[in-house]
């Protein structure tokens, strides 16, 4: 089998997530550095505060201020930090049951060591210096001894509220496209067109994916087909795309090479935009050391008859 | 509405640490061909087709299209997908039987963690505002629950350990586990856990056949026969909740039926050993019922399959006739958070 084909794949986003009054007031809160719970109906207070009483599903907008300070009610020690958590050093994922709260918050604890950490230990906030409204405004729990802090007595009506977050997410990933995908990407690198034929309904996929979606079944046998090819439909690109050093407009094309039993996607070039039409017979333009054709240019030959390519539109 | 449904067939792939060398139809398509073929069905035979898989596993959008080109869905078929573990596919497809608009349904599912960063990934499914901005690990979510275990007095690391050792030594016995035998309980990975309490990563695929009244009997021996089937979430603050304990297990257990008379084995979607004692604790199972005699997920854990392949065991043994009435069990999110709970029954021999 040959070497299996992998790139690195990123996928990397910014979520813009707007808040409803009760998230906007608690991380408002955070960034005035006051902590606000909210009161469900039988007179708990739950931190972090939700804006649905998670047992009776009844709306609750009840603020009430729960102090800075609190105990453990479970912790695990992580002695290797992954990238984005809140210490780059060891430390102590800690629920914490704040002062004046029925319910725990989750972040980190900064500890010298699992020795150090207990459930039942006090703990209390260290604020970010920075703070924007978000969960991040608290930095992590620092070891504290002592009681309740003292309240700012504030529980809301702050200037400027937080309405929103945007939360980033970056995810690394190591993509490989599998064995058929591998062997089209391979073949293509020496410039030829390598689709698979299905096993039992005969047609070939090109690009092909390893399965015929209408059999259900592996396709192993591989054909080569092309070069030259049909234009089955196209339309005219008129938006320049970012990145793409392309001039508009241009034409992209479906092209059913010949043998082939569907039609792929491919930019038509060395005509007028406005001579491409159904029918017309192009070939794939190579660059030097590229591993994919960078368009089609037209062959020159007569037009395909429709009769020949209206099953691959 | 009262219909008799059972799960009539599974199958499932080698879980392997890595499946680079096939894309993820490649993987599933000899499982949907063995499920099949155990029936003598072919595609065109089956009435509805559900599938459960996520595409921020692999990092591909819409993988799950991609995948149903191992079905055969051209010309369209009747077909629906969750962004779950297919055990909720199954529950998708045993209410479409219900329904009578189907007599047969295929439900598959599959899970390629190999390209990604599987413990972060798992980060994004958490509450976006207050939890996900701190990327807390899929291992150390569940490292907070062990040692509110722990606290309890509910376990110690030595009864987790035994967990692990119980649930390789099992999984010898099954060809198509992952980590088997003797696995040492090795060094902290978020503690208290030790590597020998987690999972396994890897890539995997399953499938089961489902079919309504006579139609089961003609297509197995023994069928599987589904006596309930239920699903509860718990509350999704982490800390409204109580770790030690598992009400929504508890309840869908109830609802499916699982307390009216016991059963002798009980397939249990515990990720890491921690979690086996919640379950046992919630499903109220004394030490007569056979857990995981597949070796549970514990041996393979293919995320967004590991849960459909325990209600696929259950079924197996019955088919088998190695068990009568089997519970099991599937989970989704962190600590345990949602749970389904199926009671199958055989036919008595």
């Amino acid at each position: 089998m040959p070497e299996v084909l992998k790139a690195p794949l990123v996928v990397e986003f910014p979520f813009t997530r707007s808040l409803g009054p009760v998230q906007s007031a608690f991380l408002t809160g955070l960034r005035e550095r006051v902590v606000l719970g909210v009161r469900t109906g039988d007179g708990r207070t739950l931190v972090p505060p939700v804006e649905y009483d998670p047992v009776t599903a009844e709306e609750i907008r009840d603020l009430v201020e729960v102090a800075p300070t609190g105990t453990v009610t479970t912790w695990a020690w992580n002695h290797a930090p992954r990238r984005d958590q809140p210490l780059d050093t060891p430390f102590a994922w800690v629920l914490v049951r704040l002062d004046g709260a029925d319910t725990a918050l989750l972040h980190a604890l900064d500890a010298p060591g699992p020795d150090a950490v207990h459930t039942g230990m006090r703990v209390r906030i260290r604020w970010a210096e920075e703070r924007t409204g978000a969960i991040t405004d608290i930095a992590c729990f620092e070891p504290y001894t002592g009681g309740q802090a003292e309240l700012t007595g504030r529980t809301g009506g702050f200037e400027d509220p937080v309405t929103g977050i945007v939360a980033p997410a970056r995810l690394d990933y190591t993509y490989s496209p599998g064995r058929a995908q591998t062997a089209y990407i391979n073949a293509l690198a020496e410039q030829r067109n390598v689709g698979e034929r299905c096993p039992s309904c005969r047609k070939v996929y090109v690009p092909p994916r390893g399965a015929c979606p209408t059999c259900g079944v592996a396709t192993l046998e591989q054909v080569e087909v092309g070069p030259h090819g049909t234009v089955t439909t196209f339309c005219i690109v008129n938006i320049k795309a970012k990145n793409l050093d392309i001039e508009v407009p241009y034409v992209y094309a479906h092209i059913a090479l010949d043998g082939a039993g569907l039609a792929l996607h491919g930019r038509i070039g060395g005509i007028p935009y406005d001579e491409v039409r159904m029918g017309l017979r192009v070939e794939p333009v190579w660059t030097a050391g590229a591993r994919y054709p960078d368009h089609y240019r037209p062959t020159g030959e007569p037009d395909a008859d429709y009769d020949t390519y209206r099953e691959l539109l | 509405m009262n219909r008799e449904i059972a799960v009539v067939a599974f199958a499932q792939t080698d879980h392997r640490r890595t499946s680079e060398d096939i894309s993820e139809v490649e993987m599933l398509m000899p499982v949907l061909h063995e499920v099949l073929a155990r029936t003598g069905l072919k595609t065109a035979d089956i009435g509805f087709t559900c599938s459960g898989s996520s595409d921020y596993l692999a990092g591909r959008a819409f993988s799950f299209t991609l995948a149903l080109d191992g079905v055969g869905a051209w010309p369209p078929i009747s077909e629906s997908h969750v962004e779950m573990d297919g055990a909720w596919a199954l529950y998708e497809a045993w209410t479409k039987l219900l329904t009578g608009d189907a007599d047969t349904a295929l439900v598959y599912s599959y899970g390629k963690s190999s390209p990604g960063p599987l413990r972060d990934v798992l980060t994004r499914q958490l509450d976006p505002y207050y939890v996900a901005p701190l990327w807390p690990d899929s291992v150390a979510l569940a490292a907070l629950q062990a040692q509110a275990l722990v606290d309890a007095g509910d376990t110690d690391e030595p009864a987790l350990a035994a967990v692990a050792a119980r649930s390789r030594a099992d999984a010898t016995a099954n060809s198509h586990a992952q980590l088997t035998g003797s696995v040492p309980q090795g060094e902290y990975l978020v503690r208290p856990l030790r590597t020998g309490d987690c999972p396994p990563i890897g890539d995997g695929a399953a499938a089961v056949i489902l079919a309504a009244g006579d139609r089961a009997r003609e297509l197995c021996e023994r069928p599987a026969w589904i006596r309930g089937i239920d699903h509860r979430i718990e509350a999704h603050g982490l800390g409204v909740r109580d770790l030690t304990d598992s009400p929504s297990t508890r309840l869908a257990a109830e609802k499916a039926g699982a307390f009216q008379r016991p059963v002798d084995t009980a397939e249990l979607h515990a990720p890491f050993t921690s979690q086996e004692v919640v379950l046992r604790k919630a499903l109220k199972l004394d030490d007569g019922v056979r857990v995981n005699p597949s070796g549970g997920a514990l041996a393979a854990n293919p995320v967004m399959a590991a849960g459909l392949i325990r209600v696929g065991e259950a079924a197996a043994r019955i088919h088998r006739g190695e068990a009568d009435r089997a519970l099991a069990h599937a989970t989704s999110g962190p600590c345990l958070q949602q749970n389904l709970v199926a009671v199958l029954e055989g036919d008595p021999r």
